[in-house]
């Protein structure tokens, strides 16, 4: 049987290598810990601001390994039934329903109470069997029989009672289901947390994970993740770019622009074939790096001292 | 390696991280799949197993960086060629003692190791405080073996020989550069080991004195112990509750939700409330007679801030001045002296305090200002009115109509009621009255408030 942990990282070099030739450029701090997450077989925590590529690492991660990726998406009232798995009662009481015509044939000649019950006793099971399944992210995490990359994105979003539903699944990679029995897995799945640090996880948590805190590139980090996903900007135009959105990142602002942002800046560049970060362009195409009134207005009020200071550092 | 691996743990744990047992078999685990061979993503790895925060990442990188990097023995090597020669002029004596040999010889891995095997022997990692610097550096020195060098010098200098005075001369000099090496050692031990318990001891002492007692220059340490506790309020409390009301049946949400299942009730939703934050209006006295104690209150009302989002600050002495934008506008430091001039600067007044307050929280044009049946008042202040009119009719109104009115008195109990205090005239229209002057009084007393808030 297919294991993902037959592909074996021989050294933190070699992660970064395989993630550049995947589209995702790591640093050495990230490319260490997804290699002891990896050895040792253990969730890991990714916090760090929205944008900065936390669910893109899992998703390369997949595809390096070959594995599906198995995403679950918390939020607020997150509960089992949406996490791990649910009865399909519809369909449940539509077969009930269709099978009511049956039902005298089935009882045939069960005479007594004791006999009939005895009858429905041994069909009972059929109606809670795997069919009657919805299997939810968490189940089907742990069917995949070649493992696979788990998911959980912004698990700071969801509820305490869930925080400590996980804590079971993340430590066992089991689950029991009282009316099937329990299930579980040889290979756990690699299991990624990805939090925006809305609010402080529980020790218990954070006792299980690694931790890894992806921060904001610096601009020669952020300069190769540019030519990995944008390549057709080049030379002067990347630099400046960079080193703007690096000045406005040191600006107090609501929110700062991630690599997504810069990303998408970018490809408008391209889209438009600029061929200088001049004030005019700039002052159009704002709102695709900051999301918010008040930011965009603190920026073009600095717009000149800006431009003027990235273009001379060019 | 397993014994620099403990050591290495007990000096994360120095610099307040906590490592549980499962955890340091984590960081053995991680330990053995990446070596010793890279530094760099050594610390990476183990920053990831043991950190868990970024306070801790900072401090575990402070402390990464401290123990792997003790340099003994390396300074000298520059003079070294030149004190070879020295040694080479002054005879070859090559000392009986191989402690003796080692020095003579100027071989620094070696004195290294054997300074740092003395070093374990004698439970360095055990070291706290600064005073125990000198027992630790003899202790070294002895098991190192320096009674055997005395009793070469001894030996050497007993003659009349000039060369062996000469030799036992270097052999004082060598030792007394050896006794250099293993003070610097034991201090950075000290630094690595003992990093927090002078933090720790003195954070213990300023949570549990008295507000009056603590100095000015401890205003930045109280900072951090405020803003700590404020921090560990703010993740118990933050989030928004939802309470089930049971047995009640959102009968709506039911019925839509099952409209899949031939109406048939499979999922039930109940009714649900959701619990707000507590709405607090906070009045802090910055009069003369408690401005010891102010500057402290007004750090706490800062720092809650951002635990409680709906906190109505006020600052009075002769009249009531609302410190909420001065609060939103200027970093702490700055807003607690804003507030303490706004605020202060004349007799304490609570009669026009009170009147202050009728006019903007009772009576006010906004009504959802206005001090409702869900809101707490505190007010923190000595009761003490210069015996003028304490207009107790309007702080009985605050009474009838909030939630609840909290009185914290910096003074001790026992000084209640002497003089111009006004306690016992005030105490009716009171739900809770209590001393309040540490910090750790006034967190459990928040603690407390937030409690049945959402309790």
């Amino acid at each position: 049987m297919k294991n993902m942990y037959d592909h074996r990282f021989q050294s933190v070099e070699e992660i970064q290598q395989e993630f550049e030739k995947g589209g995702y450029i790591c640093s050495k701090e990230i490319a260490t810990c997804l290699y002891i997450a990896f050895n040792l077989q253990k969730p890991m925590m990714v916090e760090g601001p929205a944008g900065v590529g936390k669910t893109e690492m899992a998703k390369t991660t997949a595809e390096i390994l070959g594995v599906p990726l198995v995403r679950l998406q918390c939020y607020e009232g997150l509960d089992e039934s949406k996490a791990l798995y649910e009865w399909k009662y519809g369909k449940q009481l539509l077969y009930t329903q269709l099978l009511k015509e049956k039902l005298n044939d089935f009882m045939g000649d069960a005479e007594t109470m004791e006999e009939s019950m005895a009858v429905l006793h041994s069909k009972e099971d059929l109606f809670f069997s795997e069919d009657f399944l919805e299997p939810r992210p968490l189940f089907r995490a742990l069917k995949e029989k070649a493992g696979c990359v788990l998911l959980i994105d912004e698990v700071d979003k969801s509820d305490h009672e869930f925080e400590a539903f996980l804590l079971e699944i993340l430590s066992e990679f089991q689950v029991s289901i009282p009316e099937i029995g329990t299930l579980s897995t040889d290979i756990k799945p690699f299991v990624f947390l990805t939090s925006n640090n809305n609010r402080e996880m529980s020790d218990a948590l954070k006792r299980r994970c690694l931790h890894l805190n992806v921060p904001y590139p610096d601009p020669d980090l952020e300069r190769r993740i540019l030519n990995s996903r944008v390549p057709e900007l080049r030379g002067n135009l990347q630099q400046n770019l960079v080193d703007f959105i690096h000045k406005i990142r040191e600006m107090d602002l609501k929110k700062s622009p991630s690599i997504s942002e810069t990303i998408d800046w970018a490809r408008v560049l391209v889209l438009l074939h600029a061929e200088e970060l001049d004030k005019e362009f700039v002052q159009t195409t704002l709102n695709t790096v900051l999301k918010f009134e008040d930011d965009i207005e603190a920026v073009n009020e600095q717009l000149d001292g800006l431009l003027e200071s990235v273009h001379s550092a060019a | 390696m397993q014994a620099v691996l403990e050591d290495f743990l007990k000096a994360v744990r120095s610099h307040d991280i906590t490592v549980s047992s499962a955890e340091s078999i984590e960081a053995g685990h991680t330990f053995e799949l990446i070596g010793f061979e890279n530094r760099e993503i050594l610390k990476y790895a183990l920053s990831a197993t043991l950190a868990k925060n970024l306070e801790e990442r900072e401090s575990f990188s402070k402390c990464f960086d401290g123990f792997f990097s003790f340099e003994s023995f390396k300074e000298r090597t520059e003079h070294a060629e030149e004190e070879k020669q020295i040694a080479q002029e002054l005879a070859e004596y090559q000392g009986d003692s191989e402690l003796v040999k080692m020095m003579l010889a100027k071989d620094q891995v070696a004195l290294s190791n054997k300074m740092k095997q003395a070093a374990r022997e004698v439970g360095i990692t055990d070291i706290w405080f600064f005073t125990q610097k000198g027992i630790y550096s003899q202790k070294i020195m002895k098991e190192m073996g320096s009674a055997q060098i005395g009793e070469e010098i001894a030996a050497l200098s007993g003659g009349t020989c000039p060369t062996a005075a000469a030799q036992a001369n270097q052999l004082r000099q060598v030792r007394k550069a050896l006794q250099g090496e293993v003070q610097n050692f034991v201090e950075q031990q000290l630094a690595i080991y003992g990093a927090n318990t002078n933090k720790r001891l003195r954070e213990e002492f300023l949570t549990n004195a008295r507000l009056s007692n603590v100095e000015r220059r401890d205003f930045h340490r109280m900072h951090e112990i405020v803003r700590k506790m404020a921090k560990r309020l703010s993740d118990t409390y933050s989030k928004k509750r939802k309470q089930t009301q049971r047995g009640q049946l959102d009968f709506r949400k039911t019925m839509r939700k099952n409209v899949a299942y031939d109406g048939v009730p499979f999922e039930t939703f109940w009714r649900t409330k959701n619990v707000d934050k507590p709405k607090i209006v906070a009045i802090c006295d910055v009069s003369g007679s408690v401005s010891d104690y102010s500057r402290f209150l007004l750090l706490f009302l800062y720092s809650l801030k951002d635990v409680l989002s709906r906190i109505d600050s006020f600052a009075f002495s002769g009249s009531l001045v609302e410190v909420n934008t001065i609060f939103d506008d200027y970093a702490v430091e700055q807003a607690i002296e804003v507030a303490l001039k706004e605020g202060g600067g004349s007799s304490t007044d609570y009669g026009q305090t009170f009147m202050d307050l009728k006019r903007d929280r009772l009576e006010n044009a906004n009504n959802l200002l206005n001090i409702d049946n869900k809101t707490s008042v505190i007010i923190l202040g000595d009761a003490r009115n210069n015996y003028g009119d304490p207009r107790t009719d309007i702080l009985k109104l605050v009474f009838q109509r909030a939630k609840r009115v909290i009185w914290l008195n910096p003074e001790p109990v026992i000084s209640w009621n002497t003089g111009d205090s006004e306690m016992d005239k005030y105490r009716p229209y009171c739900h809770l009255v209590s001393e309040c002057s540490t910090i750790k009084q006034l967190n459990n007393m928040i603690d407390g408030l937030l409690k049945v808030s959402f309790g």
